[in-house]
């Protein structure tokens, strides 16, 4: 079985290392296809891991070598597959594997073909170490190379301006938290004595509140970063600059889903401080509205989904915090399924639309796209949370647990994100697809996908429409591991109430949606009419004037400070007092080489001079070792 | 031969450098290269027979010098300095392979070869006062390489560093001197012997002032902060060679003398200056780290987060545990190697462009494709990514001071921001973007001489990342060894509590005579 194990980690690594080797060299398809098959290699691999936990109930554990021994420090390269792990490693390698097919058509006109594969089969191995290791310090490095990996990915086009900066921007938001991350290791390692999960798990229920408290809050600040919540989401929206399966890998399904597996991973500490737990639920339901109100406005397609993304991160969070940690694994494995979806859609949609992003500029694309509209069109229907796809099962099951736990503020904030959420996915579908042919007025002439590229999809498409029934089995296997709380909701009657309120609030911001976008009238707005110019419109578009602020009063400051720690504090005072104290010396040197001018009568008047300090100098020694004990009855007379 | 590998591996270069001067000047790379070879391999000989379950001294070697004050020529090596002398050997090697066009090559590869011994004759010294002569004599050939081959404003740059460094040295003598006196004192007898110091326990007072004392010396050729201002200076006015020396081995030497010295001479002053050190550690680290953002300057950039992670090495030092001591030293070897790259690639791209200043260039990922493939991944590893070398001193060190101060590590911690903040966006500006230049269009690759630098580098950055191992266990064997000692000797209960007890055998008999 450890066979499989290592099958499944290093086969995204074989595949990354491969597509480096054409790394110089121009285009070939070679590139892209050897790291997919691997990757589907990998895939297998864990289904057949899955199907092992699932059926024997046993979990793996290898330990393959030190990495790191000093003092009584330990850390292996250890890996474990359990019931949490599995379900991560078939998320990713099944949608990273959808993803490479994807990109072999989609990256097919870039230059840069196979440095892309490189990078994402590379992100690949990052995820799978992340996920699949037994301690603290290996989920670190697994955080670290995912980082990295979203660096060079966002970064891809690196001629452009805005994705460096965009590249830049999250790699060091991340690091920003990942402080936060590295604060809470040495936390755990000096107060259990381990980094290994499973010892230190074991030691925690013995250490004071206090010190647990700081562990899970500097822990979650490390998934607030990856996870991009509150306030250190920005990098998000911006990440979009990447090639669009990038944004479908990393920034939908896997990579910004980390901080949800950490917290469930660590669910030993959270259920024993549950004040922090309530602090992790409030804000993800207050970024499940927040970022749902921005994706209302905004009128960059991909931008949207990654609100969207956003807004869904902050319901799993929800879950947790409140402990419903196999809810929260449920819905993340749910979404990745039909947010990776709703991506490749709007990535099929970019290219016939020649990079445009704006939905207002679309329009009727349906009916040369049926393939891409039908995916997307369903996509959107289980983000939604519509019976009987996937998301109705997993997001519902959220909003009650918020009931089920008497947090009625976060689940009445969780319903109304509901609504918002239909809406803005609809909004989108509708401009895109339906009303009047608006891109004609540009001269685009859409077409519609490789078929390779929809047939890849598909599995996606299936997922999202029937992971829903795979709730129960899910539940009797991973529950092996996390709590093993059932929600249901006390009375029959109040759960088919809030069930099927829950489903028309839906069904009528659906509708809201198609009809106010499916009109003749949308015009591509211009900045004129009296919607754009409200207030409330303003500060959505603007992002509530969160990034604005950053770049004003932080990234600025920091720059100013620093030229002024430069060219001021370091030129102007640290080295100037150096140069000064030389420049003592060498000045003295230069004003006293007059006494030496060789004229013989300057040299003796100094001679003179000399003779009478050092004479006085006697005098007065002399004098004072005389009269040593007066001047001691002397001064201590005086108090000195 | 094993008995005087030591001697060998300091003398060999120099004796090798005085014949160099009748070598026939085109023969003269080859000459180096062969004779940088020749001590390389034996430098890894000597890891080979270095027994790595012993913490104690070995190698050693002893002759007589003035026996009536107590100096000899001692010299000795544990997992301490082990690996500085090897990355020593190494850089030498790789520096002389590399050299580009140089006016007066055959002098440089003589000065190179003259150096070599001084840093190996500092890293093996066990005798303070052969100490203090190889660690002035570090600064001539330094001078030279400077002066002779530096910039527009190499004299000053050269006479800063020389007169700077050599000021604090002063200092150190001094110190050196009391140390000396109090032994007399304590036994009757002369010795300027570290491994005999070790033994004297100095009440706390005499301790913080020699301590001072030392520190002023070590300090600024760290160099600490606010001591640091000879640094950019040589680094900007410095030919590729001599920065990347002075980068990699040179500045070891104050961090090494702390581990060597400091610590176990002076464990309750060293518990009594923790948290001010701590602080100038942090200061050096953030600052720093924000004054090379505001460089316009590659290799100021890259000088000054030299500097920057001097503190981390700092604070691990004075974590006083063994994760923390462990951590720094293996930093010191890690640093050695990425910032040696660094000023590398700066000193390729200069070769090419003879410009070092960011806005020059732009695009260059386009045009050197290697060359930035290699610079990203020195940019990771100084960065601190995990599995690449400088991590794990990083992580260590870190980890180490957590113990002593949760809030300090936190304010240390933002190493890992800052640090990322000025090397990305000196990589974006360089590498990143359309190609503004036109002089830039056509820059040819990296080339063989140059791989031949970088490769290997690049090699020990991942390896010694993801397999710190065979360094780490040799590295940990020789601090807990320290450890102990302070903690034995240790006087106050402050220190004692900072101090852990490991519970393993020492040389006992130290411990005993001292009392």
């Amino acid at each position: 079985m450890e066979l499989f194990l290592y099958t499944a980690l290093f086969s995204p690594l074989v595949g990354s290392l491969f597509a480096a080797l054409f790394g110089a060299s121009p285009k070939s398809k070679i590139a892209g296809i050897v790291p997919s098959i691997l990757l589907g290699v990998s895939f297998l691999s864990s289904l057949v891991l899955l199907i092992l936990v699932m059926m024997t109930g046993h979990t793996i554990h290898v330990e393959m070598m030190t990495w790191m021994a000093t003092g009584d420090l330990y850390i292996p390269f250890g890996f474990v597959v359990d019931q949490v792990s599995v379900t991560m490693m078939i998320v990713v390698t099944l949608v990273s594997t959808v993803v490479h097919v994807y990109a072999i058509g989609y990256m097919d006109h870039d230059k840069g073909f196979n440095r892309f594969f490189a990078w994402l089969s590379a992100f690949v191995f990052s995820m799978m170490v992340l996920v699949m290791s037994d301690n603290f310090a290996g989920l670190f490095i697994g955080w670290e190379g995912v980082g990295l990996c979203s660096w060079g990915l966002i970064g891809f086009w690196y001629k452009k301006e805005s994705a460096t900066w965009a590249a830049n921007e999250a790699f060091i938001m991340n690091r920003i938290a990942d402080l936060g991350m590295l604060i809470g290791i040495f936390l755990i390692y000096w107060n259990t004595g381990t980094l290994q999960y499973e010892e230190a798990f074991a030691a925690m229920p013995s250490l004071d509140t206090a010190v647990l408290t700081w562990m899970g809050i500097f822990l979650f600040i490390g998934a607030m970063g990856k996870s991009a919540q509150f306030p250190l989401h920005t990098w998000l929206a911006d990440a979009m600059e990447g090639p669009t399966p990038v944004s479908a890998l990393i920034h939908a399904a896997t990579m910004v889903t980390a901080g949800v597996y950490l917290v469930v991973r660590a669910n030993p500490l959270y259920d024993l401080i549950p004040n922090v737990g309530l602090f992790i639920a409030s804000l993800g339901a207050f970024v499940a509205l927040f970022a749902a109100s921005m994706a209302l406005v905004n009128r960059d397609m991909k931008r949207v989904i990654a609100y969207s993304t956003l807004s869904q991160l902050g319901y799993m969070f929800a879950a947790a915090g409140l402990g419903a940690y196999w809810v929260a694994l449920f819905h993340l494995m749910a979404h990745a399924f039909f947010k990776a979806l709703l991506f490749l859609g709007a990535g099929n949609v970019m290219h016939a639309m020649h990079d445009e992003l704006d939905p207002f500029k679309m329009g009727g694309l349906g009916k040369v796209m049926k393939g891409t509209f039908i995916m997307m069109t369903l996509a959107s229907v289980a983000l939604a949370g519509i019976f009987p796809l996937a998301g109705f099962f997993s997001k519902d099951l959220i909003l009650e647990v918020a009931f089920i736990e008497h947090h009625f503020i976060i689940y009445a904030v969780l319903l109304l994100t509901a609504g918002l959420t239909a809406f803005y996915s609809f909004r989108l579908v509708a401009l895109i697809f339906h009303g009047e042919d608006r891109y004609k007025h540009f001269g685009i002439d859409p077409h519609e996908a490789y078929r390779f590229m929809l047939v890849a999809m598909s599995p996606l498409l299936l997922l999202a429409v029937i992971a829903g029934a795979f709730k129960m089995g899910y539940f009797n296997m991973v529950t092996e591991l996390l709590p093993a709380t059932e929600y249901h909701v006390h009375s029959a009657t109040t759960y088919w109430i809030m069930t099927i309120g829950t489903q028309l609030f839906v069904i009528a911001a659906i509708a809201y949606a198609y009809k106010k976008y499916t009109s003749k009238d949308i015009k591509v707005p211009d900045g004129t009419s009296k919607m754009e110019n409200s207030f409330g419109y303003k500060l959505l578009i603007n992002q509530y004037y969160i990034p604005h602020f950053y770049e004003n009063y932080i990234v600025k400051a920091y720059r100013e400070l620093s030229e002024v720690f430069w060219t001021k504090v370091d030129q102007k005072v640290v080295d100037a007092t150096v140069d000064g104290i030389a420049n003592i010396f060498y000045q003295t040197g230069e004003k006293t080489r007059d006494m030496q001018s060789g004229n013989l009568s300057t040299m003796l008047k100094w001679m003179v001079a000399g003779m009478v300090v050092l004479l006085s100098l006697a005098v007065v020694f002399g004098l004072a070792a005389r009269h040593s004990g007066e001047i001691k009855t002397f001064l201590s007379g005086l108090g000195v | 031969m094993l008995d005087h590998i030591l001697s060998i591996l300091i003398f060999f270069p120099a004796l090798a450098g005085m014949l160099g001067f009748v070598v026939n000047k085109d023969s003269m790379r080859s000459y180096g290269i062969a004779v940088a070879a020749i001590e390389f391999f034996l430098a890894l000989w000597l890891w080979f027979a270095f027994d790595s379950n012993v913490s104690g001294m070995q190698f050693m070697e002893q002759i007589a010098l003035v026996p009536t004050f107590g100096i000899n020529y001692i010299v000795g090596v544990d997992g301490i300095s082990l690996f500085i002398i090897i990355l020593a050997a190494f850089f030498t090697m790789i520096g002389i392979a590399s050299l580009g066009e140089t006016k007066d090559v055959k002098n440089m590869i003589i000065t190179l070869l003259f150096l070599q011994m001084t840093m190996v004759g500092v890293f093996a010294a066990l005798d303070a006062i052969v100490f203090y002569i190889f660690w002035e004599l570090s600064l001539v050939p330094m001078l030279y390489i400077i002066g002779a081959w530096g910039g527009p404003l190499r004299i000053y740059a050269s006479v800063k560093f020389f007169l700077y460094t050599f000021a604090g040295s002063l200092v150190m003598l001094v110190g050196i001197l009391f140390m000396a006196y109090f032994y007399y004192q304590a036994t009757g007898q002369w010795s300027f012997s570290i491994l005999e110091w070790y033994r004297l326990i100095l009440p706390e007072s005499f301790q913080i002032w020699l301590f001072l004392a030392f520190f002023v010396g070590f300090a600024i050729k760290v160099p600490m902060f606010p001591f640091h201002t000879w640094l950019p200076y040589a680094h900007g006015q410095a030919p590729t060679i001599g920065s990347v020396i002075l980068a990699a081995i040179l500045l070891k030497m104050g961090t090494y003398a702390f581990i060597r010295f400091s610590l176990p001479l002076f464990p309750d002053a060293s518990v009594y200056f923790m948290f001010p050190i701590a602080v100038l550690a942090i200061i050096m680290i953030i600052y720093t780290a924000m004054v090379a953002y505001a460089q316009k300057d590659i290799k100021q950039v890259v000088a000054y987060s030299s500097v920057s992670h001097m503190g981390v090495i700092i604070l691990g030092t004075f974590a006083l545990n063994v994760e923390g001591i462990t951590g720094s030293v293996f930093l010191m070897i890690a640093h050695g190697v990425v910032s040696g790259a660094l000023f590398f690639l700066v000193g390729v791209i200069y070769d090419r462009r003879h410009t070092k200043l960011m806005s020059e260039f732009g695009g260059l990922a386009s045009v050197m494709p290697r060359y930035a493939t290699i610079f990203g991944l020195m940019l990771m590893a100084s960065v601190g990514l995990p599995l690449t070398i400088n991590f794990v001193g990083e992580f260590l060190s870190l980890l180490g001071f957590y113990k002593q101060s949760h809030i300090l590590t936190l304010l240390a911690g933002i190493a890992i921001i800052v640090g990322a903040i000025y090397m990305l966006a000196a990589y974006k500006k360089m590498f990143f973007g359309e190609i503004t230049k036109e002089e830039n269009r056509n820059l040819p690759d990296v080339n063989r001489r140059e791989l031949f630098a970088l490769i290997p580098l690049a090699i020990i950055t991942v390896w010694l990342g993801i397999y710190p191992k065979p360094v780490l266990g040799t590295i940990n064997t020789s601090v807990e060894g320290v450890v102990q000692l302070m903690h034995e000797k240790a006087i106050s209960e402050e220190a004692k509590k900072r101090i852990p007890s490991l519970d393993i055998l020492i040389n006992k008999t130290s411990a005993k005579e001292a009392q």
